[in-house]
């Protein structure tokens, strides 16, 4: 089953059902960060994938002119990626004002690729009910320009339904992070983060169908895995199981994570309160979830990666940032306080989106494995 | 702990920089008037931040572009964070002790200098410990993540202002909303109240204040251009340090008086004028000095900064004077050109601006810790190239030494030069 994760992945942009999706005349968006929500589009009958960059280290020729250096690779690599025309399908891309270097990527993007339809979102970094009603008049606007640019209307109906399609993905994810709550999980990280890459790059409709067929084959599965430590991924956006699969290979089993990729993708579902418009609940899931670091205070998003290490048994944290992922430096020392604190070692890794896990990485998690052991003995 | 001997030695050592340059004016014949004001407002702005504790007055410290207006207001002493470390930096070559005491606290490289400096500076105890951290998103992810660690660092409450990344009325509303929090936590953490005659009167000033700027640049379009690349970071400290005050405004005019008897007098900053300049971001303080000479001996002066001099059209209500706080962030050139979408409009802005002050040549200053900045050169480049503006990029750091050499920058921009005599 893992398998036909693996093919979208492989075959991503271009995947099979991306373009039997715009071959029966359907349109597909592209987003570039958590905060931009995805049922208003699959609502409007849109096929909204997330924008990613290579998933192997690459030279960033393109990416480096245009974005300059200083600027994520994560940013730099997505744009190269798009001014090469690899997204060249995409109807729209939609941004928001999350982190400078997400910002910038999408004004570039609008400048020079031109892709027909662009939108993006304020999205304040607080959550307050202030920030709320701002945000939610940000996702209204963002609903009309849709209608305005498809010529159609987004109905009560439609988005229910597209609710009911996220909400039962990010159920279906959640039962896949129960099984890694097991000390013998029968997933491993890097085979969950092809579950997970595949989420955001194929309809949701057929995903959690095969979803749904992975739990059943794993419920039955005896092929478990056990490593030498139980780790936790925090840090800079991520999406590479190269690099997961370079650290379980010395023995450590990574079980969770906080990455924008993987836990806070699929956590906190839309709740559909009495006296709430849909598109309420919808604005409020994405603002008030599991926060990134561009979020302030921070302390909401320090407590629940420390709620994560207790629910599930982590041993050890990496933190993986990417260089000039300015939010994520800036919490670090905070973060890492608060672990210690909470007896939870923090292996500190500085890398380049795509990274794979170089010699250099490997020594250092081979260390830090072998730090883990000598402690807990 | 933080060290009270530790903590006013910086303070009190910007403060004796600024009196020694002073004195050396006040013996100077030819100094400008406006020279003496300039770094009398300093003096008094470093002096208020030393003497505050002996005065029973609070110290919030805070990041650029947050509106201090407020503080003034409410009598609390502002510290603003980055422009206090460029002025260690010019003042006290301190880099790197600040700088390595940031590192230890396990700020990344990549952040800031000036707030992995301004970080370090507190955990040394080199500057006073402020009773409040206030900072907000304007104008990056640096400022925006920068307050809690120096809320932790200095055991103080603080507060983070969030800013709309557009202009809808319901951003508007929202600003006005979170200043409105601004002003209770200040009244509860330092027992403080808003004295609104009094914020009035100093949004009545800002907008004097805001007038002079635009009417300084408007002379700068002269040629020759009467201000030199000290001049720029000093109208921008006026702003930074001391926004609708009466020392501002009294440092302002005497400028505006001074630059306009130097262009009637057909006179410029160099001498001859050979290269007009448009200066994109912000060069390496710490090199001022340098760059003066460098201007001077080349001929080539920097006469226009739409990202940062160009003040928006629009006046400011004392009538409503948080409206028109509010209202002051949609002129801010900085916020206008680098905080929101960058579109269309901002571009033509600054080829607008090169035509109208008669640019040959741009130069961007790639601060290597300004991410949102650096991204937009391409943007800018490609503008300038359509109107023959050629755009330089120097790679720097405005307090970090050891990014950049000055030889390097310096072979850099005499390339720059002789390419501009070649046209």
């Amino acid at each position: 089953m893992l398998k036909r994760f693996r093919v979208v992945n492989e075959a991503f942009p271009e995947t099979p059902e991306i373009l039997e999706h715009k071959r029966e005349g359907n349109k597909v968006f592209g987003w570039l960060c958590t905060y931009i929500p995805e049922e208003v589009m699959h609502a409007a009958g849109i096929l909204p994938i997330r924008i990613t960059g290579y998933s192997k280290e690459t030279e960033l020729e393109d990416g480096n002119a245009y974005l300059y250096i200083n600027n994520c690779s994560f940013s730099r690599s997505c744009f190269q990626m798009g001014i090469r025309g690899e997204y060249s399908f995409l109807d729209g891309v939609v941004g928001g004002s999350t982190c400078d270097g997400a910002r910038r990527l999408f004004d570039l993007w609008r400048y020079y690729i031109k892709t027909p339809f662009h939108h993006v979102l304020t999205v304040p970094r607080k959550q307050t009910q202030k920030a709320h009603e701002l945000y939610y008049d940000q996702v209204r606007q963002f609903k009309q320009h849709l209608e305005e640019f498809l010529g159609v209307q987004i109905t009560d109906e439609s988005l229910r339904h597209s609710i009911e399609i996220y909400n039962e993905s990010r159920a279906l994810l959640g039962r896949l992070y129960e099984l890694r709550k097991r000390p013998e999980p029968p997933i491993t990280g890097a085979e969950t983060m092809e579950v997970l890459n595949a989420s955001f790059r194929m309809p949701k409709e057929l995903f959690n169908q095969w979803l749904r067929e992975l739990l059943d084959e794993l419920a039955e599965t005896r092929n478990t895995h056990k490593g030498r430590a139980r780790l936790m991924v925090v840090g800079s956006v991520m999406n590479n199981p190269e690099f997961i699969q370079s650290i379980e290979e010395q023995g450590g089993l990574v079980v969770t994570d906080e990455l924008c990729t993987s836990t806070r993708y699929w956590s906190d579902p839309v709740v559909l309160d009495e006296g709430m418009t849909l598109l309420e609940a919808i604005s409020k899931r994405y603002l008030n979830g599991f926060p990134c670091a561009r979020m302030v205070p921070s302390e909401e998003r320090f407590n629940r990666i420390l709620g994560l290490a207790r629910d599930f048994k982590v041993d050890g944290a990496i933190s993986e940032i990417i260089r000039y992922c300015v939010p994520y430096a800036h919490d670090l020392p905070l973060l890492k306080d608060r672990l210690k604190a909470a007896g939870i070692p923090t292996l500190a890794l500085d890398v380049e989106y795509g990274t794979s896990g170089s010699g250099q990485i490997q020594t250092r998690v081979q260390a830090f494995l072998e730090m883990l052991e000598a402690k807990g003995k | 702990m933080i060290g009270s001997e530790k903590r006013s030695n910086k303070i009190s050592a910007i403060i004796r920089a600024c009196r020694l340059i002073m004195r050396m004016n006040q013996s100077r014949p030819e100094a400008r008037k406006s020279e003496l004001l300039y770094y009398k407002m300093l003096d008094g702005y470093y002096s208020r931040l030393l003497n505050a504790r002996e005065n029973g007055k609070p110290i919030a410290a805070h990041t650029v572009f947050f509106p201090s207006e407020i503080l003034y207001a409410m009598d609390i002493i502002p510290m603003h964070t980055e422009t206090t470390t460029w002025m260690m930096s010019l003042f006290l070559s301190n880099q790197a002790e600040i700088l390595s005491a940031g590192a230890e606290l396990g700020l990344a490289s990549e952040i800031c200098s000036a707030h992995r400096g301004l970080a370090g500076a507190f955990s040394l105890g080199a500057l006073p410990r402020p009773d409040v951290m206030l900072w907000s998103n304007l104008i990056c992810d640096n400022t925006a993540k920068s307050g809690e660690l120096i809320t932790e660092i200095n055991d103080c409450p603080g507060f983070y202002l969030d800013h709309p990344f557009q202009h809808s009325r319901a951003e508007e509303r929202y600003l006005i909303g979170e200043l409105e929090s601004l002003i209770r936590f200040l009244e509860e953490k330092t027992g403080r109240k808003m004295d609104w005659d009094r914020l009035s009167e100093i949004v009545a000033r800002m907008d004097q204040q805001i007038e002079l700027c635009r009417e300084i640049s408007e002379l700068r379009k002269a040629v020759p251009s009467p201000v030199n690349i000290r001049g720029y970071l000093q109208l921008l400290t006026v702003d930074y340090l001391c926004p609708g005050q009466p020392e501002a405004i009294e440092y302002l005019e005497a400028l505006r008086q001074e630059l306009a008897g130097i262009v009637h007098e057909g006179k410029g900053a160099v001498s001859p004028e050979r290269f007009r300049l448009m200066s994109l971001f912000v060069p390496p303080i710490y090199l001022i000095p340098f760059l003066d000479s460098l201007e001077q001996e080349y001929g080539a002066v920097t006469v226009a900064e739409p990202l940062f001099t160009r003040w928006a059209a629009g006046r400011l209500d004392p009538a409503k004077p948080l409206e028109s706080v509010a209202m002051k962030f949609s002129l801010i050139p900085e916020r206008c050109s680098m905080y929101g979408p960058l579109d269309e409009r901002t571009l033509k802005d600054v080829a607008q601006c090169a035509r109208e002050y008669k640019v040959d040549g741009a130069v961007y200053w790639a601060f290597i810790g300004c991410r949102h900045t650096c991204a937009a050169m391409r943007m800018f480049k490609d503008a300038l190239n359509e109107i023959d503006v050629p755009m330089l990029t120097v790679d720097c750091d405005i307090v970090d030494p050891t990014v950049n050499s000055k030889e390097e920058i310096r072979g850099k921009l005499v390339q720059f030069f002789e390419l501009l005599e070649d046209r």
